[in-house]
């Protein structure tokens, strides 16, 4: 029998989530101070600007890109972490609906136990399988669709960040 | 002087710090993504946390030093 149904821990998934969030405001604030203290060097002309002016800028714009990136992911993780805690639940409802059945489980799977019982009671338990299956597929798959898109999504921002920023 | 050069110079001096103060925020922002673990409970999702977390560590480390780099190089100007 499994320990728990559903793996994972939500909290430390919603930290890491809040913690890219807060470092992507972070960002953001000092890319817009940068970008307000460049704009007051409208005046500043001559080779030595005209060097400097396009690194400042690709600066500023790598940096609005890493925050972006990192408010989506933050984003993705704490939406998961909440499906994850959800998940957690449907697969405790779903345990105790297999234990108070009388029945096990391998791995995912609803299965009777081995030994002597009356037949009648094997035939109770047996009719109770498929719905007791059930609960815990419905828990199974909820977590299954959450950990699909989380990294679906997590790839899909891996690609972003490993893109240059757009030229304006 | 030409009239185009003229600004005040301490004005670069402002754009050098707020250079520096991001090359440092990008750098802690770096170390603060490899400090935590969000335990996902799937392989597959960790991998590709995993990887986005290293990835983005990494992009954000090596913006830092760009952004010290152009801080350095405006205050000798």
């Amino acid at each position: 029998m499994t320990a728990t149904l559903v793996c994972g821990d939500h909290v430390s998934c919603s930290r890491v989530g809040g913690g890219m969030r807060r470092e992507a405001s972070r960002l953001r604030q000092h890319a817009q101070s940068l970008e307000d203290a460049v704009g007051e060097l409208t005046v500043w002309k001559g080779p030595e600007a005209e060097a400097a002016r396009p690194a400042i800028g690709a600066s500023w714009d790598a940096l609005r890109a890493a925050a972006d990136v990192l408010d989506e992911a933050g984003g993705a993780l704490q939406r998961y972490a909440t499906d994850l805690a959800e998940g957690h639940e449907l697969g405790r409802r779903a345990e105790l609906r297999v234990h108070s059945a009388g029945l096990l489980l391998d791995g995912t799977r609803v299965v009777e136990p081995r030994g002597p019982s009356s037949a009648q009671e094997a035939e109770r338990r047996c009719s109770q399988v498929p719905v007791v299956q059930a609960r815990v597929d419905l828990a199974t798959a909820h977590v299954g669709r959450a950990r699909g898109r989380l990294a679906r999504q997590m790839a899909s921002l891996a690609q972003a960040l490993a893109r240059p920023p757009a030229a304006p | 002087m030409p009239a185009e050069h003229r600004m005040d110079p301490t004005w670069l001096d402002v754009v050098a710090a707020e250079l520096a103060r991001s090359s440092a925020v990008a750098l802690e922002a770096s170390d603060e993504l490899l400090a935590h673990f969000g335990d996902t409970g799937d392989a597959t999702a960790q991998r590709a946390v995993d990887a986005l977390v290293n990835q983005a560590a990494g992009t954000l480390s090596a913006l830092s030093e760009c952004l010290g780099d152009t801080s350095r190089e405006l205050q000798g100007a």
